[in-house]
């Protein structure tokens, strides 16, 4: 197990390093640099170029690389061009919001979405079966910005139940305001139900047909039993696996999402990093998302294995 | 005890039971008209081939059948319909009064569960114990089916048992809560003939000691003589006798009956003839179709007459005591169906010039290689599926290979074929080295040398029609023209007896044994020397599977082709072979000529492989050897005898430490029997009995 843990974790560290020097590129490539969107109608050649040697920005790019990932390694991801302060700096309150809002969704979404899975899985091209299936479509037809403006039309507009922006106060956290989170966390739910529900429900039809649900049923236990013993545990192996991708995604992924709802998470600060070309700050979050990602397959894989007695990891 | 006169009120009574599909694909009319009682003390086994309704019928029993079926008749159980009974009424016989085992038990138990806390659940359900109440219980019912470790087995998830334990867990639950009905659905079919007698074992003693009534389904003759107290045989969802079981083997008063009696390959007789054995001539009557005004069976039946076509035929009462849905019963008799044709006597192993030489073949699986770089688990040594096993086939001749599962059977034969590149060893085909990867083959290498696969459903591709598989396999190896190629097709669909419209069918518009058929007729169609027929009558009816084995018997003799035949059944492996080689962890463990090997001396092993084969005679002496466990999985060269650690007839250390010698048979020189043990001793136990661990 243990071996296992390292050589996954190893791999991991690889993958990182292959992301943050695709990025790198990726970002050397584009037109235009932060001195130029830093001065905009002011820039002359001499201020661009004064800017330039401030931010170290006329050293060769390889250098510049290895003097950030060496920063990387010892935790330093350097300084914002834009906010002027350093990285570690800005992005531990980010990451405490958007994993706030990410949990509060999963709490929200995911047991209602097995729930309703397993309940349609349970009785097939009924009436019930029908009725979820359709609500699981509309929810990943519509796109979030739709859905999160019509909850905000209904929701904070019409009925004033909510505040219509999620947007945090300086010196508070979302916790001690949660009801912002509920308007962001349904948009969520909207389509990860879709995902989820639909996954169940085909592991569950599945299961349903297997010879040990029929040894269970015709030992005579209660239905209730049969379910929850027999079939969930086995229906809900390949779920876990969507759970664990859509984690990645609503960590670092919600441009949309936040910014309907001006919520400070990651994917608010990803996109102002894109529009004012902040380099560093956009690499930083960029492999904060992949290390989301592969962190989360990983977690994805050891509860998989915890659930499925048949693999075990030497 | 099969005219015991049994007292008291039926535990079972199905009576004139229907049971009816309706499907979006058509109406299944799965059972038509069944009827049998069943007491308590009784085994009563239920026979029939594939589709003939027998399972539909037990599930029936439990009252799990789906929503769309619609049931007729009664099925009475202590006198109440089971077919009746509300959910909560159900719910509280299952598993309690009524308790199942069923077909293939690595499927049958909750992968995810720990087996103690499957047993543990049905006792809290129905008999409301503690858990430490049902914990203690349960290592009882362990111990009461002779598992192994019984107060730890509970722990143990399904995956981590083998076979034949997974089976007896599954049998403790059904016995957990002392069931007045038990029904046993084809309880050991997917388990290797050694696990098969150790359960049978197991069952032909819970029968004396429970006090229930067990309804025993199966297909096979030989386990339902070893068993059963009365059979009750079905046909095309019908039952269409009943007898006692010695009655029903000795005197069978239903044509079908005995035709099935007379499919199922015999041991050898006394003269060493072997009798063609019978198939029975077209298909079972479909259940799609609606029951007509006549005898099913009329269609297939030999000594069919008028009258079985103008009226249905009753159950009624013959003179042994038996009931038999015949018209004529009275002239049922073994010899309507016996051909009486021998066999034709191949010629002799030393005058037939060889097709096909293998020598020290090996094929070992997996590699020393890391999963990651440098890190990830230490990869184990391969697996030593096949080592050095030599044999030669001549032309004309068969070579059949038999061995439990994980004994390397299909490694050794897809290795020959060039389907997994041998690490070992070479194939000599024709004198010619073969390489090692079909692909590097030459044509006519690849087309001298075909294989048939066990499941033909798998083996041709489901969109085309079949024509496609046989006209690609001409196109491929023959200089035929497509005109040519078309004519020879039909040739082909005639000499394995389809006729010609079926080249345009699809795979899942024919039978099981049909798309066997086709398989073979693709495989005849390059001309091969030789045919590797990987278990391939071992998922059809007997009757079908008789059909198919006289195929190959006569494609044999008209076109001087050699087999290498393999089969967990030694009864099929018997009838068509002329050389025999069991082979056990991937070693030879004896070969030589077919009667040789099978007839005393004889390798321990293939000893208890035929100790073990179940005889379709209920007169039969129960043999003695039983082998538990299962073949051992090979990572290192072995120093000892690789069967050392199963054997009933193990000498000492000798056996672990030093390789068995060949030593050869009293009868001929080719027999060799790599064991420790001197061929007149081995002999000598053999014919008394004594020397057994």
């Amino acid at each position: 197990m243990l071996r296992f843990l390292i050589a996954r974790l190893s791999m991991i560290g690889v993958t990182l390093l292959v992301v943050s020097g695709v990025i790198f590129v990726v970002t050397e490539i584009l037109p235009g640099d932060v001195a130029q969107m830093m001065l905009k109608q002011e820039a002359t050649e001499e201020r661009l170029a004064a800017l330039r040697a401030e931010l170290g920005l006329d050293r060769p790019a390889h250098v510049r690389y290895l003097d950030w990932i060496g920063g990387v390694v010892r935790g330093d991801f350097g300084d914002s061009y834009v906010q002027k302060q350093p990285i570690s700096e800005i992005l531990p309150r980010r990451i405490g919001h958007s994993l706030v809002l990410a949990l509060f969704a999963l709490a929200l979404g995911v047991p209602v979405a097995v729930a309703a899975g397993v309940w349609a899985g349970v009785r097939p091209d009924t009436l019930w079966d029908r009725v979820v299936s359709t609500v699981g479509l509309v929810g990943i037809s519509l796109p979030e910005f739709v859905t999160g403006v019509l909850l905000m039309l209904v929701l904070a507009s019409t009925l004033h139940w909510l505040p219509p922006s999620s947007h945090i106060i300086s010196g508070s956290t979302p916790l001690t305001r949660p009801e912002i989170l509920v308007m962001p966390a349904l948009t969520l739910t909207g389509v990860l139900f879709a995902y989820i529900m639909r996954m169940t429900r085909a592991n569950v039809m599945e299961v349903m047909q297997t010879p040990y649900v029929r040894t269970a049923v015709l030992k005579g236990l209660p239905m209730r039993q049969v379910i929850l013993r027999h079939v969930l545990p086995n229906a809900m192996l390949p779920t876990i696996t969507i759970i664990a991708t859509n984690f990645g995604w609503m960590l670092g992924g919600l441009i949309i999402v936040e910014n309907v709802f001006s919520y400070p998470g990651l994917g608010q600060l990803l996109l102002r990093s894109i529009q004012t070309r902040d380099v560093p700050l956009l690499e930083a979050l960029s492999l904060l998302i992949a290390a989301t990602y592969a962190l989360s397959n990983l977690l994805a894989d050891l509860a998989y294995t915890a659930l499925n007695p048949r693999i075990r990891y030497a | 005890m099969s005219h015991q006169p049994i007292e008291g009120a039926p535990l079972l009574e199905i009576e004139d039971l229907a049971v009816t599909f309706y499907t979006p694909r058509g109406t299944v009319r799965a059972v038509r008209d069944a009827s049998l009682t069943l007491h308590r003390g009784e085994l009563v086994g239920l026979v029939g081939e594939s589709g003939c309704g027998k399972s539909t019928l037990a599930f029936a029993v439990m009252g799990y059948l789906p929503g769309t079926a619609e049931v007729g008749g009664s099925l009475r159980f202590e006198g109440r319909d089971i077919a009746r009974m509300s959910e909560p009424e159900l719910r509280e016989l299952r598993g309690n009064r009524i308790a199942m085992v069923y077909q293939d038990p690595a499927t049958s138990l909750t992968p995810t569960m720990r087996v103690g806390a499957q047993i543990a659940e049905v006792l809290r359900e129905h008999l409301g114990m503690s858990a430490e109440q049902a914990r203690e219980r349960t290592v009882e019912l362990f111990e009461s089916v002779r598992l192994a470790d019984p107060g730890a087995v509970g722990m143990r998830f399904p995956h981590e048992l083998s076979g034949g334990q997974q089976q007896r867990v599954v049998i403790a639950m059904a016995l957990a809560c002392d069931p007045d009905l038990l029904i046993m659905d084809e309880p050991t079919t997917g388990l290797d003939v050694t696990t098969e007698a150790t359960i049978l074992d197991l069952i032909a003693d819970l029968k004396t000691r429970v006090n229930a009534g067990i309804l025993y389904v199966s297909h096979n003759l030989g386990v339902i003589a070893r068993v059963a107290d009365r059979v009750v045989v079905m046909y095309a969802g019908q039952t269409i006798e009943e007898a006692a079981v010695r009655d029903l083997f000795k005197n069978p008063r239903h044509p079908y009956t005995a035709g099935l009696l007379s499919c199922v390959p015999k041991p050898l007789a006394e003269s060493g003839a072997v009798t063609k054995l019978t198939a029975i001539p077209g298909s079972v009557y479909p259940a799609g179709e609606e029951g007509v005004d006549a005898c099913l069976f009329a269609d297939r039946c030999p000594s069919v007459r008028d009258a079985c076509r103008s009226e249905a035929p009753p159950m009624a009462p013959t003179d042994v005591g038996s009931s038999s849905r015949c018209l004529f019963w009275a002239d049922v008799r073994p010899e309507i169906w016996a051909t009486g044709e021998e066999r034709e006597e191949t010629p002799a192993a030393n005058g037939a010039e060889e097709v096909l030489t293998a020598k020290s073949l090996r094929r070992f699986y997996g590699k020393w290689k890391r999963k990651y770089i440098f890190f990830g688990p230490r990869v184990q040594p391969p697996v030593r599926a096949v080592s050095d096993v030599d044999f030669k086939v001549g032309r004309g001749r068969t070579l059949g290979i038999v061995g439990e599962s994980g004994s390397g059977k299909t490694t050794l034969a897809r290795a020959i074929v060039g389907l997994v590149p041998l690490t070992g060893g070479a194939t000599v085909l024709h004198g010619e080295e073969l390489e090692r990867d079909v692909d590097d083959r030459t044509r006519g290498q690849q087309a001298a040398m075909r294989m048939v696969f066990q499941n033909p459903t798998a083996s041709l591709n489901p969109r085309m029609p079949v024509r496609h598989a046989i006209l690609r396999s001409l196109k491929k190896f023959t200089g035929l023209n497509s005109r040519e190629r078309r004519e020879r097709a039909v040739e082909l669909m005639e000499a394995v007896g389809l006729s010609a419209v079926y080249l345009d069918r699809r795979p899942d518009e024919l039978s099981g044994g049909q798309q066997q058929r086709v398989a073979l007729a693709g495989a005849f169609a390059g001309n091969a020397d030789v045919i590797v027929a990987d278990e391939a009558v071992s998922a059809l009816d007997v009757s079908v599977q008789a059909q198919v084995l006289n195929l190959l018997k006569e494609h044999q003799r008209e076109k001087g082709a050699s087999y290498i035949f393999i089969s967990h059944d030694l009864g099929v492996v018997r009838y068509v072979s002329d050389e025999i080689l069991v082979l056990y962890a991937g070693h030879v463990a004896e070969c030589g000529p077919a009667d040789d090997v099978l007839a005393a001396p004889s390798h321990p092993y293939t000893e208890a492989l035929l100790s073990a084969a179940p005889v379709p005679d209920p007169d039969a002496e129960p043999t003695r050897i039983r082998l538990e466990g299962a073949v051992p999985t090979l990572r290192e060269a072995f120093k000892g005898c690789c069967f050392a650690g199963r054997c009933p007839r193990k000498i000492g250390p000798i056996c672990d430490d030093t390789p068995p010698p060949a030593r050869v048979g009293p009868s001929s020189p080719e027999h060799l029997i790599y064991c420790h043990i001197p061929v007149d001793e081995l002999a000598e136990m053999q014919r008394s009995g004594v020397g057994l661990r």
